[in-house]
């Protein structure tokens, strides 16, 4: 009965079906999620655990705490490549259900690991299990809206991974109010935040498991048909993960976004100290903060702007877009930062970040442009390792150049400096990967057995 | 189906609209 429920069978939706339904589901799950960017908030309190108000000789110091995250963005990289194919073959409730069983349960050993004060099962709780619910949560709702809105698949995906941004911003306030709420004279209320959050997500990303519907194989938005000549860079073939992979196609999309969240989340990371050093003495640790928060915003509004807007102005455009705009802005914000435009640099990052966040959103669309619907999830969950890549490369470069600098001699003022223009060559890389971009050959679109013909 | 609506994008809605009050709150630092 309960094994029934969750097959891919039962959630087929009846004709009729309001397709508007569907992306709340997907957004309870990555709305869940998203508190991974949230993250930092725990680690001081991490770090005083047994001294509660300082940290204790025997407390875990910052780096070892800061590892968790990098091991939870590392595996939901890896957890989206090797389960997307059992994400597309089971459907969405029961990968949905299974994220939410890693990622509700990672809290719970991770709570375990605090209340025994042993490290390694913070890193299997939050960052192996809670890692794995975070890449099959990641990819499961998003090849079902695909599904749902052939006619607007950029603003179906936007929709979803505006949800992963915004996660963020429910998931800082929300772990600062809990670990408030249960501060006591033995304990600084991480354990028990972590406890609440783990029960909270877990039925919130019910809803999403209870509400999502597949549509049926032959529905089509009423009053949609698919032209009859798609533009040059969409296919209305299909390409299986094992063999999309193979292409220099997927090699190219890899670049792309490799290399537009590698740019994003080397500034992202470093924007509080970034915009106080650059403005030394102009811009205190509060308006950094703030700082910090609109760049939070910038990111959530552009997942769902960029994606929505690719719809109209071509994926390949929309990227053309975000590297030759994000070269003019990298390399205007250090003589921003020189100039004292306090102003036009708080502008300047932010369309850098909403086109990072774009970035993210726009990638499932142009997959399925490019390889059709049919494993449009898995290949996804393949992609995603670029994340994975960019996310240890982003921080590393920008904090690595900023020391090497300051080191030798350059001004805290003009440390970032150097670091601007290589983002600008690693956009530049990317331009010409997107630029290379042609339609996959037709010996690579799959064939249903026995028919000899594309599907 | 029309409450199911509502009741749906309400449970993602509020709590999403929570969230960038605060973070609207603490973007308004910048300026002060």
């Amino acid at each position: 009965m309960a094994s029934a429920f969750f097959d891919r069978q039962s959630t087929v939706a009846p004709p009729g079906y309001n397709r508007f339904l569907v992306p709340p589901a997907a957004l309870a799950v990555h709305l869940s999620i998203g508190q991974a960017y949230a993250f930092s908030t725990f680690n001081l309190p991490l770090t005083k655990v047994l001294g509660l108000t300082h940290a204790a000789a025997d407390d875990w110091k910052l780096a070892e705490v800061g590892w968790t995250f990098s091991i939870a963005i590392v595996l939901l990289g890896l957890s989206a490549a090797v389960f997307g194919r059992w994400v597309e073959r089971v459907g969405p409730r029961k990968s949905m259900f299974t994220a939410a069983i890693c990622f509700g349960g990672g809290f719970i050993i991770a709570a375990l690991g605090i209340h025994y004060h042993q490290i390694l099962l913070l890193y299997l709780g939050y960052g192996v299990l809670g890692g794995c619910g975070l890449g099959i949560g990641y990819i499961a709702p998003v090849s079902t809206l695909i599904k749902w809105f052939p006619d607007r698949p950029g603003m179906a995906t936007g929709m979803a991974i505006m949800g992963f941004g915004g996660g963020a911003l429910i998931a800082a306030p929300l772990s600062l109010l809990l670990m408030e709420h249960f501060k006591t004279a033995t304990s600084n209320g991480v354990l028990e935040t972590f406890v609440t959050m783990g029960v909270m997500y877990f039925m919130f990303m019910m809803i999403g498991v209870i509400a999502v519907r597949v549509p049926a194989t032959d529905w089509r938005p009423t009053g949609w048909v698919a032209p009859e000549t798609p533009r040059q860079m969409v296919t209305r073939a299909n390409v299986a993960v094992d063999v999309a992979w193979r292409t220099p196609q997927f090699w190219l999309l890899w670049g792309v976004l490799c290399m537009n969240v590698t740019a994003g989340i080397g500034v992202l990371g470093q924007a509080s100290p970034m915009i106080q050093e650059i403005f030394a003495g102009r811009v205190t640790p509060a308006a950094a903060a703030g700082f910090v928060g609109l760049l939070s915003l910038f990111n959530m509004a552009g997942r769902f702007f960029w994606a929505a807007t690719s719809d109209y102005l071509g994926r390949r455009t929309t990227y053309m877009i975000f590297f030759l705009l994000g070269i003019v802005l990298y390399a205007l914000v250090p003589s921003l930062g020189h100039l004292g435009e306090i102003g036009g640099f708080i502008v300047a990052v932010a369309v850098i970040i909403s086109m990072y966040g774009g970035g993210f959103a726009t990638i499932p669309a142009y997959l399925r442009d490019l390889f059709g619907p049919m494993h449009v999830g898995a290949i996804h969950g393949r992609l995603l390792t670029a994340w994975a890549v960019a996310g240890v490369l982003g921080p590393q470069l920008v904090n690595y150049i900023r020391q090497f600098q300051i080191d030798h001699g350059v001004p805290r003022t003009q440390a970032y400096s150097i670091t601007l223009y290589i983002m600008c060559a690693l956009l530049l890389v990317g331009f010409l990967c997107n630029l290379a971009l042609r339609p996959v050959d037709e010996r690579h679109h799959f064939k249903p057995p026995g028919t000899g013909k594309s599907a | 189906m029309k409450t199911r609506f509502a009741l749906l994008w309400l449970a993602v809605g509020l709590p999403l609209a929570w969230g960038i009050a605060k973070s609207l709150q603490n973007a308004l630092k910048l300026f002060q």
